[in-house]
């Protein structure tokens, strides 16, 4: 089963235009948009779709509230589609579609699609240190810094955490029937899964939680490093969002992050700098306390610099 | 009792919301709802996991102007009563904040 990953999520909810323009201001491309929905695509295609909730083109939600109505997986061939099928006829229904994808639901209600990977191929540096002793170095005369005008864009779709009443089955349909890994593990709390045609050290992280809380707690999207991303963080405050958790970065999986306020009844993170793993690693196993969730962690401020007119002590706090 | 003006009462329209910073935090701690002609004062603080509820700014409101909602979780509440009818933090409330309004009609908050 070489699943490579997370390709499309679609959401349904009330307000269409406050949506496009959040997806719009976060650096997605909108594709494709109506008054009644639309797509917001990475660079590679992966994507962010919504639509109004009542549209009954959409699969149901897993629970009340949430809006989230299907994750679309990508595979890397036709025949990949079919074994998945055939695994998944065992014991649900699963639907082929128009376009040629397949649908069904996992173990935690969550309706989930498998399309061949529209994944774009496409070529651009991702940030590099200058870093003496280092190998790898900018160009001469490149700069690091991300000028005012530069635009900043998300390239690719990277992983989404689910809140599931049932972590112990949720994690046995990925892993016993999908084929993905364990990368690392929070201790009574649930898996970093990593799928088999992938080596970002997560697509899914499944979080044990109480039936009311039955959802989506964040996605994200994958930036070109931490200057990028925290350069388009800040931008998204001065755009007057409503930042929830970061700038930090995380143990497991290494990832910068910067968690957001959003319209989709979760956060949307912005991410850079994930670990890849493959199938010689083993997988970790920590408490969840603030100390073991992240590096360090710092927090947005405007923008100030020293000279005249400070207070005397300073003005750091 | 205190009272801090934070603007004009008529500023906040039916069915809208308006966020506020008076202790100058570098982000807003409080919102004001307008629902059938009154305005009511809350704390900034989802009772789930008091986390800032604006998706942006003034934004603490679903589509229709009928629910408050926390964008941190998609938790809603009602605006007559704050108190919560769908998701993590179910039947809980949120906090009021004590107001007036002055004789120069603007909305006030009341420290005690
Ligand atoms: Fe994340």
């Amino acid at each position: 089963m070489r699943i490579t990953g997370l390709e499309t999520l679609l959401f349904g909810l009330d307000d269409v235009a406050g949506a496009a323009r959040y997806l719009t201001d976060y650096g997605l491309e909108p594709a494709r948009v109506s008054e009644t929905g639309g797509r917001f695509e990475a660079i590679d295609g992966t994507a962010v779709v919504i639509a109004h909730q009542g549209d009954p083109r959409l699969p149901a939600p897993p629970a009340p509230g949430c809006r989230l109505r299907k994750t679309v997986m990508g595979v890397a061939e036709a025949s990949v589609l079919d074994a998945i099928e055939a695994e998944l006829r065992r014991d649900r229904e699963v639907k082929r579609l128009p376009d040629g994808s397949i649908e069904s639901v996992d173990d935690s209600g969550f309706a989930i699609g498998f399309q061949v990977s529209i994944r774009k191929p496409f070529s651009l540096a991702g940030e590099i240190s200058n870093a003496p002793g280092g190998s790898v170095f900018r160009p001469v005369n490149h700069l690091g810094a991300i000028g005012p005008d530069a635009a900043v864009r998300p390239r690719s779709l990277s992983h989404i955490v689910y809140f599931v009443p049932d972590v112990l089955k949720a994690e046995a349909f990925y892993v016993n029937r999908l084929g993905f890994r364990c990368t690392d593990r929070f201790a009574n709390v649930g898996p970093f899964l990593q799928p088999g045609g992938s080596l970002d050290h997560h697509s899914h992280f499944l979080i044990g939680a109480p039936p009311f809380m039955h959802g989506v707690e964040h996605f994200t999207f994958h930036f070109g490093g931490p200057t990028a991303m925290m350069t388009n963080g800040y931008r998204f405050i001065d755009k007057g969002y409503q930042a929830f958790w970061g700038p930090g970065r995380h143990i497991l999986g290494s990832n910068w992050f910067w968690y957001f306020n959003s319209p989709f009844a979760c956060h949307m993170e912005m991410d850079a700098d994930m670990d890849l793993h493959d199938a010689s690693w083993t997988p970790r196993v920590v408490d969840l306390k603030a100390d073991n969730s992240q590096t360090f962690l710092l927090k947005f401020r405007k923008k100030w610099m020293p000279g005249p007119g400070i207070p005397e002590n300073g003005d750091y706090a | 009792m205190r009272a801090v003006p934070l603007c004009p009462v008529d500023a906040i329209a039916e069915g809208a919301a308006r966020g506020f910073d008076p202790d100058d935090d570098g982000q807003d701690t409080l919102f004001a709802v307008r629902t059938d002609g009154v305005v009511r004062v809350w704390r900034d603080a989802c009772p789930h996991a008091g986390a800032a509820m604006a998706l942006r700014k003034d934004g603490y409101l679903n589509a229709a102007g009928t629910r408050i909602v926390c964008h941190a979780h998609g938790a809603e509440f009602l605006p007559e009563s704050g108190h919560c009818v769908q998701g993590p933090c179910l039947g809980r409330r949120l906090k009021p904040v004590a107001s007036d309004v002055n004789a120069a009609g603007q909305l006030c908050v009341l420290i005690p």
